[in-house]
């Protein structure tokens, strides 16, 4: 779970940390002013199923985009980027359109962020090492 | 987990309310009487201030309409900010992205996707005075958001547009933010501290504070912002005694100095949000006021009223705005405005209904300025000091809350002050808490938001014109700070950050501002003064 960039509004982020936790996921909280590259060393460190990045500012297309094509130069087109804050509706469509799995914004109920979250991950076909 | 929210309705037995609990937690009574008080109060302007800090008010004189702004290239800025004076904002409150506040330039790999997002894009002489173009300096007041150590280099900056504009510093009206520890997303730890070494910070905040008093005595040296608290989710009375508290950390420290209260106190402000809870939002400003007064005068020993003002500008929250139904924002940011002008504020930014999706356009600043200008001229809530003021109900509020401020105040203080509790990670863990019972109140609807939580209306998509900034900007921006740092005679800006480099290595216990402003006269840029002074501690930021 990863802010991008230089915004650090963090509200949504710890919340729905909380929530997958709490959910009995496995949440590496990465925090914020993360980079793509030290993302993709962290999934391929933590062997993650999917990653969760949060934003405000207005740079979500720019990272969402770039976490993806690293996961794809790096053989890990099977992890899941899902993304949530404030996203306006017409880059929400761009986005999932070019491979986010998922964009949440707010006002989403906790119960369709993890009802979403279980249906990818068991369908997911990594194995845990 | 609540699926259905916890709201009665019925046409049978009406509509009804899920419970009677202020935002804090105070549960209102049915009804206030002279039971819950028979006091006295004391004159607008007159201590411990409960009324107002000036004797006629907004009757005198109206509150600063200081709409926060900023965007793209300091040149879109300028634009705005003649916009929005035109249409009738009274003072300017700058906006620097995130990049101006934590002290990297365009060009610093991880800022580049933030560039000119969340304000203007600044990091040389040549922005601050495009920035401020044709704005006359000494009569029209400016805030500058900016932290320790960034907050030196902008002051820098404006002092020497300023110079070059003839107009002497003494003359200068406006306010440096100037605080370490709430500035970037309220005093949330990892936000503030992974820039710059936060004791270094707030040692340079005081150094900037120290070097204004005696030569810019219209300018306000510090502005603690208890805004950036209260939306990290805490509540009124959390945020009102985190924000005391802190504020008379610096009082505490700047004492410490050497330096007289009555030479400085008048001139820190603070910068809060307006809820929606009206009477607990009125009597929390009323309850800061007093508690403010009697710490400069009791605790500190402050001899002019001046110094015991609680000055206090306002931004209506913008955790209250909802995606859905954005228009429904207009009617919020209304509500909290007339709030804040019942409360007696000195200046305040309506926030923009499109705000909970990008920032605003011209189109919703305007819509928020005129918001301001209804409440001010068409209502009549302007026209008496403190109109709620020996109301049953907001005097006793008044006083709960100020009683519960207190006794948090209390137990900051047993921990060694806000900014001890802050360092050891206690702030940390109550926002974090706060965090997540809010959110459980949202769910549960036990904080109703209508749209979102109550009435929620899932077949119409929302309505909204997106603000959008120009494509090729932040190319434009990363491209001239890189030119910016090749070209020309860099020799002397070279000196001078060696010498601040020095200067930090062995003396830094001494004052860093002038040699600070040195490299600024020098024509160094933002995150090149900011890197010899990381550089000389071994600090290294995120990459």
């Amino acid at each position: 779970m990863a802010k991008m960039g230089l915004d650090a509004h963090d509200n949504g982020l710890r919340i729905v940390s909380k929530w997958l936790a709490d959910a009995g996921y496995e949440v590496i909280y990465a925090g914020v002013y993360n980079s793509a590259e030290r993302i993709l060393r962290m999934v391929i460190e933590e062997n993650a199923d999917a990653v969760g990045i949060s934003f405000l500012g207005g740079e979500h297309l720019h990272y969402s985009r770039k976490l993806l094509d690293l996961f794809r130069e790096n053989d890990l087109k099977d992890v899941k980027l899902i993304a949530g804050g404030i996203i306006p509706p017409a880059d929400v469509i761009t986005m999932k359109d070019f491979g986010v799995n998922a964009v949440f914004t707010p006002g989403t109920p906790r119960g369709e962020i993890l009802k979403h979250v279980a249906a990818c991950l068991s369908v997911s076909e990594r194995v845990p090492s | 987990m609540a699926e259905d929210p916890k709201i009665e309705f019925d046409h049978a037995k009406g509509e009804k309310i899920p419970h009677f609990r202020s935002l804090s937690g105070i549960e209102y009574k049915r009804i206030y009487d002279r039971e819950d008080w028979d006091g006295e109060l004391p004159d607008g302007g007159e201590y411990p201030f409960t009324r107002g800090i000036h004797e006629d008010m907004y009757r005198g004189r109206l509150w600063t309409r200081r709409q926060q702004s900023g965007f793209g290239s300091p040149e879109e800025s300028n634009d705005l900010l003649k916009y929005l004076l035109r249409v009738g904002q009274t003072g300017i409150n700058i906006d620097s992205d995130i990049a101006g506040k934590i002290g990297v330039d365009p060009d610093y790999p991880l800022a580049q996707a933030d560039v000119g997002l969340q304000g203007t894009s600044m990091c040389t002489y040549e922005d601050m005075a495009a920035l401020f173009k044709d704005i006359p300096l000494d009569r029209i007041s400016s805030t500058l958001i900016f932290p320790p150590p960034a907050s030196v280099v902008m002051m820098g900056q404006y002092m020497m547009m300023a110079k070059a504009e003839g107009i002497p510093r003494e003359s200068l009206i406006g306010t440096m933010m100037n605080c370490p520890f709430t500035q970037l997303v309220g005093p949330t730890f990892q936000a503030n501290t992974h820039f710059f070494p936060i004791d270094l910070a707030l040692k340079i905040g005081l150094d900037l504070m120290e070097y204004l008093i005696p030569r810019c005595p219209k300018w306000n040296i510090l502005n603690v912002n208890s805004r950036n608290i209260r939306e990290s989710g805490v509540d009124a009375v959390q945020e009102a005694a985190f924000s005391l508290a802190l504020g008379s950390d610096f009082v505490d420290r700047l004492c410490k100095r050497g330096l007289d209260i009555d030479r400085f106190a008048r001139r820190i402000g603070f910068f809060s949000a307006v809820h929606l809870d009206i009477f607990e939002e009125v009597a929390k400003f009323r309850a800061m006021r007093r508690i403010w007064a009697r710490q400069m005068k009791e605790r500190f020993g402050a001899r002019d009223p001046k110094s015991m003002w609680f000055r206090c500008a306002v931004q209506t929250s913008s955790l209250t705005l909802t995606a859905q139904e954005p228009m429904n924002n207009i009617v919020r940011a209304a509500v909290q405005t007339l709030t804040a002008i019942l409360s007696g504020v000195q200046s305040v930014h309506t926030t923009s209904y499109d705000e909970a999706y990008c920032l605003p356009s011209e189109k919703t600043h305007k819509l928020a300025i005129r918001t301001q200008q209804i409440i001010a001229y068409e209502t009549g809530a302007t026209k008496s000091v403190d109109p709620l003021g020996g109301s049953y109900l907001v005097e006793k509020m008044t006083d709960e809350l100020e009683e519960r401020i207190w006794e948090l105040m209390k137990v900051i203080d047993g921990r060694g002050g806000f900014v001890e509790c802050f360092k050891e990670g206690w702030v940390e863990g109550e926002l974090n808490s706060a965090r997540y019972k809010l959110a459980d109140q949202m769910e549960s609807a036990e904080l109703p938001i209508i749209g979102m939580n109550l009435f929620r209306d899932e077949e119409t998509a929302p309505d909204i014109e997106i603000f959008r900034q120009a494509p090729d900007m932040q190319a434009k921006r990363i491209q001239y700070a890189r030119d910016y740092k090749k070209g020309g005679n860099r020799e002397s800006a070279r000196i001078a950050l060696k010498n601040l480099y020095e200067r930090t290595r062995s003396h830094a216990d001494e004052d860093l501002v002038v040699p600070m402003l040195e490299a600024v006269e020098a024509r160094a840029t933002l995150q090149e003064v900011c890197d010899a002074m990381r550089e000389a501690t071994g600090f290294s930021i995120p990459g």
